[in-house]
């Protein structure tokens, strides 16, 4: 049932260039792109980590794909997997002197790191200053450059779902478990006591989560077509972290409900300005406060009201304070 | 050579000033840190509100500059005594949903005062004019007020802190809040007391700096970027080490900035904070 209703989704996703007006298409593909982010930053934030700074790694990602491709000339498609191993490499370099310590460490850290690389892109000239890098090109397959929506939505679709099903694997290995066994101090300690290296364990978590949001960043600029410090900033961190709080920690199926629920809203809120952040801000106050599972724990909460059965949010994730 | 070390010099007493300023933001965040385990993302936009209540009060109302630091004070209070009970004290334990409604509460503040503020910068005219030279050195008077205020402050923080019983209690949460509970001790009115003196005293830091910047609604996040860098250099929940890791950012960013430019001086402090990371994990002064 739950395959067939994948099945049905993902060929719904591949036929829609050819009904979907470029609007559509566009929505489509801004939706797709901020769920493979969400879902990364979920791989950390199953494990009890928050992060203020992706957008920090998805900048980097980005940067890389459109410096390589403007001022050298690579190829696009060499350009995103570019992307994927900066970030990596930074987020290796950024995690393995944080994530030894309490998890605040981390968060503020990469929070600084993103604030910084932003800071950097801004200030040289050879990064392309504050005005960012013009004419990015898109990538060619088979002769023919990318141009239209409908050409360069089937390159994010690809991508996206190589990523998702990547990170859906993930989860169901010794190495995913050990993350969800990471989530509190003392099952940490307890990890460890059978000679789980924690550390180690969440660096790697760390980069797996940053390469694909380099990836996805480095997919993100040819797309665009341009990148700026004024592209990937704070409120991309943030607007990642609502989505996954909003849709729900406990499931691999949460983040990517709130991102698409958010984001389509997001973009019809995107002539209102501020009030999106208001919006985005406020929905997920009240579901922090009124529904700690996420909107994913739904479903849930009305099967056991029926049953009159107290619900215990058993996937609020008592990451408890580390 | 001779101007280059006066510039030196000239960069090391603003830095000083500079510091003090975000001794007073860092140290609301540490404050609240050690009873809440959080870091308030919504700090920043405190201090904004703070910057932003002097010039409606001083400029637009035209009211006296006490009275308009009175009414920041107060409101920072109420603001600080509010947030706590609507939203930190039923997260109470749960740490990442915590952080997380700070941020929701940051998000709101900060595009609320978007629409209400708009995108044009806002100017004060400065409470104090001249300048006073210290051999080649001048500093404006103004700075010199805002970083003597900020000491008085910090001074009073740290009696309150340590002289009081309500500072015992305080510090008995921080060390074991399930044994500061069985003693009697009301953690939930301590939680409040913090975050109202944090909200204060974040909002007393933007009034001071209002004269000295150009105020716009998004001032909040550099502040809260140098501040989360001072907490993590100084030790969380360390109140020397704040003060001591503010005075030192405050300085190596306007001495870095006279050297490096702005940019760089970012760069050079955020190598600062991974240093200590490295070197002491804990930070200049926190338990390890």
């Amino acid at each position: 049932m739950k395959r067939g209703l994948l099945g049905l989704v993902i060929a719904a996703l591949a036929l829609l260039p050819s009904f979907g007006e470029p609007y559509v298409l566009h929505v489509a593909i801004v939706v797709l792109i901020h769920v493979v982010y969400a879902q990364a930053l979920y791989v950390i934030m199953r494990m009890g980590y928050l992060s203020f700074g992706h957008a920090g790694y998805i900048a980097l990602g980005g940067y890389t794909s459109a410096l390589l491709a403007t001022k050298l000339g690579v190829s696009p498609w060499i350009g995103f997997l570019a992307g994927g191993a900066v970030a990596s490499l930074f987020a290796w370099a950024l995690g393995t002197v944080t994530l030894k310590l309490r998890g605040i460490y981390f968060s503020l850290s990469v929070f600084a790191f993103a604030e910084v690389v932003n800071a950097v892109f801004r200030a040289f000239e050879a990064f392309g200053g504050p005005a960012g890098i013009a004419a990015v090109p898109r990538p060619v397959l088979f002769g023919t450059r990318l141009q239209t929506h409908a050409q360069f939505y089937y390159v994010v679709l690809a991508v996206a779902l190589v990523a998702l099903f990547f990170l859906y694997r993930l989860q169901w290995t010794r190495f995913g478990f050990t993350l969800l066994a990471l989530r509190t101090r003392e099952t940490e300690a307890l990890a460890e006591s059978i000679g789980i290296n924690a550390a180690r364990h969440k660096t790697l978590a760390f980069v797996v989560s940053c390469c694909f949001c380099g990836l996805m960043g480095a997919v993100h600029v040819p797309y665009l077509r341009f990148v700026s410090p004024f592209v990937f900033t704070f409120f991309l961190s943030t607007d990642l972290m609502v989505y996954v709080m909003v849709g729900g920690l406990g499931s691999y199926w949460g983040p990517m409900l709130g991102t698409v629920l958010l984001t389509g809203l997001g973009e019809q809120l995107f002539a209102a300005g501020y009030y999106k952040s208001l919006v985005y801000a406020v929905v997920l106050l009240v579901v922090i406060l009124a529904l700690p599972g996420g909107l994913i724990s739904l479903p849930r909460i009305f099967r056991r009201g029926a049953t009159r059965e107290r619900v215990v949010p058993a996937d609020a994730t008592a990451a408890r304070e580390r | 050579m001779d101007v280059y070390l006066l510039l030196i010099a000239q960069g090391l007493a603003i830095g000083l000033l500079t510091g003090i300023l975000y001794v007073l933001i860092a140290l609301g965040l540490t404050l609240i840190y050690g009873i809440l385990h959080i870091v308030n993302f919504a700090h920043g936009e405190i201090y904004m509100l703070g910057a932003m209540g002097v010039f409606y009060g001083y400029v637009v109302l035209k009211l006296p500059i006490w009275a308009t630091l009175v009414a920041i004070l107060v409101l920072a209070l109420l603001l600080g005594l509010v947030v706590e009970r609507a939203f930190f004290r039923s997260l109470r334990g749960q740490w990442l949903q915590l952080v997380v409604a700070s941020v929701g509460i940051s998000l709101i503040i900060q595009s609320l005062a978007w629409v209400a503020f708009g995108i044009q910068e806002k100017n004060v005219p400065s409470f104090f004019t001249g300048v006073v030279a210290f051999g080649g050195v001048r500093l404006p008077t103004e700075r010199l007020v805002a970083a003597a205020v900020g000491v008085v402050l910090v001074v009073l923080l740290y009696l309150l802190v340590y002289r009081t019983k309500v500072g015992l209690a305080m510090r008995a949460i921080e060390e074991d809040e399930e044994t500061a509970r069985m003693l009697g001790i009301d953690a939930d009115r301590v939680a409040a007391l913090a975050c109202a003196l944090g909200f204060a005293l974040a909002a007393l830091a933007g009034a001071f700096v209002a004269p000295i910047y150009s105020l716009n609604p998004g001032m909040g996040l550099e502040v809260i970027l140098m501040s989360f860098l001072i907490i993590i250099v100084g030790g969380l929940g360390s109140i020397t080490g704040t003060v001591l890791a503010g005075l030192l950012i405050g300085v190596l960013q306007s001495v870095g900035g006279v050297l490096l430019g702005a940019e760089a001086a970012y760069g050079l402090v955020f190598v600062v904070m991974i240093v200590v990371l490295i070197v002491r994990p804990a930070g200049l002064l926190g338990k390890a």
